[in-house]
């Protein structure tokens, strides 16, 4: 018995690790990026309390952005730790605020485009032709309009339209201009491995096996470049952070509550006065977040790319 | 092969030479000359006084065109003194009938206009085309609004004009009965019915300046960028929207400087040029510097005038106790202020539906914004709280009006009349809606100023940020509940003020608070004929008393102007309605050129 047990153990293949698997460990090893997934798990731990804590109307630390908590620009001090801005609200509570206003930005303005861009990508790369050539030359248009000026023109439009019933404010503008003038690199990069992969065996055994053409694209195909769309996303996700700083900080952003590019740009005609503190808090914030973003973003693509899986 | 080698690399480095002196810069500076270097904080529109709205493109015309009467530039309180006319003018006993005698030996300048492009002599008959230029409806003239009704049969040549095909097409001879020259020297305007600022309002004002008809029909369309006027200056360069030089005009009269004003000005240096020929100066320039940050930069380097001081900026220029700071008086830097005829205010509108039936809530709204505490952040306590809408400056000011309390900051009144408007409105009151003209930093403060404020009594209110264009589109169109906005005179008279809640400009006029009060429609026509006077200063002051009563805005601030100026910059004596200034302006070139050197050896 103990013979045979032996023999169906010997035949049974190698029991082998995942893609995510192999990636998760990989990135276990690097120290900084997982120092850096520290931070942003942080960022976004932020943005989701502030998030909580408005919907539950709880009224505790960057909830409370509004609160005047000192004179007009007190310096930073014990009692306020990064001083105060002009009507003497706290600028660390407005600096934890803007991070809600940033991420929220970008995870939509990222949903935004992976919803177009993928679905677009697949289906330009799987069924070529005419279909394709639509798509390449939609994408090409709109690529090769300067992007900022591109989103800049976005959310001029889109400011205060009413959409579907649904009246476009500040911050929605900013996502939607961000996310519909974003999505053509995740759609090249989809449309490109999605090309490369439909000509391999196991999309030529599930066209034999009679499957249909979506669910040979989004059950076969998409979970093979899924780790592309995850890299992009990551990598964009930075990228989209930056552009709502710009956008706030040409007035095209959220008006009425703090954001990171507000503050800079409030901060921009203080520091004649020699008011530092509100433009230090807002840049320290955009920075060590792309910083955190950018290394582990750096690190997944790393660790998600087949060439350097070590067998 | 070598030739033709050469010859492209001559044709390489010409080619570069050129387009090195297409770069836009300014002209380079003589040592002797005398250059005016001024900032203009936004682009000049046009240089057509018939299409002149804004304060910028006025302030440029000016140097260039000139007025029948000016301001005398160093009397206080303001004064009329002629300018192209050889005197006040002769009024007739009913106040209707107006004979200015012309100057004689003014010429307009040279221009390729004119036959031979020689100066013309300036004639009693340019100011009736100009007046008849702004009547002609294909102009366009934001100034009609000015002479609408008040000169006899005006109005039925703008009637005429409207039957024309194009602007080219009106027959400017056609005889209008209140514009008349008897000779070449003599203009005689006839009122409809008497007009007491006439004088102030279109005879001293650079839109009703004399235009030549040669040069309308030269320029046809480009008349906006090709100024011909009788002024001191002439136009050298326009690059819009960076750049604008002046030229002396060399036909330009002699005319001495004043050898009067007011007591101290001896002292005060404002008649060391007393009698002298003017202009000074032999170019005037402005550059085009949208932000205060930058331009108060340049003036630090010495390469501006004067400047004012931006906002945050103002400790470092200015102490506790309103003195200039060491730093400042050791670089030779002056400080003057003065009182500026304008008004501030969060308007409303009272054809709206919740505003305009809710008294308690307007006055609800008034209360809770404390002024003093607005004015020091804004403005760094360097403005005045308005209690009224007439400025203290003005003559109708009435000493009495901060003891009515309208402008008083009673946080806890406030919630009372909240109260009471609940009461009013009958349930819950809704969101309202605060109209910005910008959405710059400073409207984005302001804004949540006013929300902070109002949020702090329990009203909710959302700001909306907008460019002025759309601004004031949702003005003359009604579509606002709540507008920041104010006013800045034009004269010494505060009908300007008052008009702005008369009936009859409410849609689309000038009474964006949509404001209709019979009684103050009565008292200001009743006040529209008056002369100067204690009657008409009565009848303003009890206008002013029955719209702070209705309360169709929370007045807010009056303006107090702080500029600087170098110490080589003379005769820079501040003035709060007369814009053709420049003329009488000197540079101390040593000096200047002392202070530059000093700043190339700190920087």
């Amino acid at each position: 018995m103990s013979e045979r047990k032996q023999i169906i153990e010997t035949r049974r293949p190698p029991k082998g690790r995942s893609l995510w698997k192999d990636a998760a460990g990989r990135l276990r090893r690097r120290k900084p990026a997982m120092v850096c997934l520290g931070v942003v798990i942080a960022y976004f731990l932020l943005a989701g309390s502030i998030h909580v804590g408005e919907f539950f109307d709880l009224k505790v630390g960057p909830t409370l952005w509004a609160e005047q908590v000192g004179r007009s620009y007190a310096p930073p001090s014990s009692k306020n730790v990064l001083g105060t801005d002009i009507f003497g609200q706290s600028v660390l509570r407005k600096t934890l605020y803007g991070a809600k206003i940033s991420i929220t930005v970008a995870l939509c303005a990222s949903l935004i485009s992976i919803a177009i861009g993928v679905p677009l990508g697949a289906v330009a790369g799987y069924f070529r032709g005419f279909v394709d050539e639509v798509i390449v030359w939609l994408y090409s248009t709109l690529s090769s309009v300067p992007y900022i000026l591109l989103i800049l023109a976005f959310a001029v439009v889109l400011r205060d339209k009413t959409l579907f019933g649904y009246k476009v404010t500040g911050i929605t503008a900013v996502y939607l201009a961000i996310g519909l003038t974003s999505w053509v690199g995740i759609c090249r990069l989809v449309r490109g491995e999605i090309i490369k992969h439909k000509d391999r065996e196991y999309v030529m055994a599930a066209v034999s096996y009679g499957c249909s053409r979506r669910r040979i694209i989004f059950r076969h195909l998409m979970p093979n470049v899924l780790h592309i769309v995850i890299i992009d996303f990551s990598l964009r996700f930075v990228a989209f952070v930056h552009a709502e700083v710009i956008l706030s900080f040409l007035g095209l952003g959220e008006s009425d509550r703090p954001s990171w590019g507000a503050m800079i740009n409030d901060a921009r005609m203080e520091l004649s006065r020699g008011v530092w503190w509100q433009m230090a808090a807002a840049t320290a914030a955009v920075f060590f977040f792309s910083l955190a973003l950018n290394i582990f973003g750096d690190a997944l693509r790393d660790s998600l790319d087949p060439k350097l899986r070590i067998q | 092969m070598d030739f033709a080698l050469k010859f492209l690399s001559i044709l390489f480095v010409a080619a570069l030479a050129s387009i090195a002196g297409c770069d836009g810069s300014a002209p380079v500076e003589e040592p002797n000359e005398m250059v005016l270097h001024h900032v203009l904080y936004t682009k000049i529109a046009g240089l057509d006084p018939a299409n002149i709205s804004d304060i910028y493109s006025r302030i440029v015309a000016s140097q260039i065109f000139e007025t029948l009467y000016d301001y005398h530039f160093l009397k206080r309180p303001y004064e009329l003194v002629p300018l192209l006319a050889k005197g006040m003018p002769q009024i007739s006993e009913d106040r209707l009938v107006y004979t200015i005698i012309i100057k004689k030996g003014v010429y307009f300048q040279s221009d390729a206009c004119f036959p031979g492009g020689k100066a013309r002599e300036l004639k009693a008959q340019d100011f009736v085309y100009s007046f008849k230029r702004i009547a002609n409806i294909k102009t366009l003239s934001p100034s009609w609004a000015c002479l609408d009704e008040r000169i006899l049969g005006l109005d039925e040549f703008r009637q005429y004009t409207k039957s024309c095909a194009g602007a080219e097409d009106v027959d400017y001879s056609r005889r209008v009965e209140g514009l008349q020259t008897p000779d070449d020297h003599t203009l005689v305007i006839k009122l409809t019915k008497p007009w007491p600022q006439f004088i102030y309002s279109a005879l001293a004002d650079t839109a009703f300046a004399p235009v030549a008809e040669e040069a309308v029909a030269y320029y046809g369309q480009d008349i906006i960028s090709h100024p011909v006027g009788t002024g001191p200056f002439r136009l050298n360069v326009w690059r819009r929207g960076s750049y604008v030089e002046l030229v002396r005009n060399p036909t330009f009269r002699v005319e001495p400087y004043p050898c009067e004003g007011e007591s101290g000005d001896a002292e005060a240096g404002y008649l060391d040029d007393a009698g002298k020929p003017i202009p000074f100066a032999d170019r005037v320039v402005w550059t085009v510097i949208e932000e205060y940050q930058p331009a108060w930069l340049l003036f630090l380097g010495g390469k501006v005038d004067a400047g004012v001081i931006p906002k945050d900026s103002f400790d470092e220029v200015v102490t506790a106790g309103g003195e200039l700071t060491s730093a400042m008086k050791d670089r030779n830097i002056h400080l003057k202020t003065f009182s500026d005829p304008s008004t501030y205010w969060l308007g409303f509108n009272m054809a709206d539906d919740i505003l305009g039936k809710n008294k308690p809530l307007r006055r609800a709204i008034s209360c809770a914004i404390d002024r003093e505490r607005f004015i020091e952040l804004f403005f760094n306590n360097r403005h005045l709280v308005a209690h009224g809408v007439i400025p203290p400056m003005m003559s109708s000011y009435n000493p009495e009006i901060e003891e009515k309390g309208h402008a008083r900051y009673d946080p806890q009144k406030a919630e009372e009349l909240l109260a009471e408007a609940v009461k009013v409105r009958g349930g819950k009151l809704p969101v309202l809606k605060i109209a910005m003209p910008g959405a710059g930093t400073w409207f984005r403060q302001y804004g949540q100023f006013l929300k902070r404020s109002l949020n702090a009594v329990g009203l909710e209110v959302e700001v909306q940020y907008m460019d002025r264009p759309t601004f004031q589109e949702k003005l003359r169109a009604g579509s606002v509940e709540m507008f920041a906005s104010g006013a800045s005179a034009a004269i010494p008279d505060a009908q300007e003020f008052l008009s702005l809640f008369y009936g009859k400009y409410r849609a689309g006029g000038p009474n964006a608070f949509n404001y209709s009060n019979p009684e103050f429609d009565r008292l200001y026509e009743k006040a529209q004929v008056l002369p100067d006077g204690p009657e008409r200063r009565e009848l303003y002051q009890e206008m002013e008393l029955i719209v702070l009563e209705d309360c169709p805005a929370a007045f807010l601030n009056h303006r107090v102007a702080y500029v600087l100026r170098h110490d080589w910059y003379k005769n820079y004596k501040p003035h709060a309605f007369a814009f053709g200034l420049s003329k009488y302006r000197r540079i101390d070139l040593a000096k200047r050129a002392a202070y530059r050197e000093l700043v190339k050896k700190i920087e």
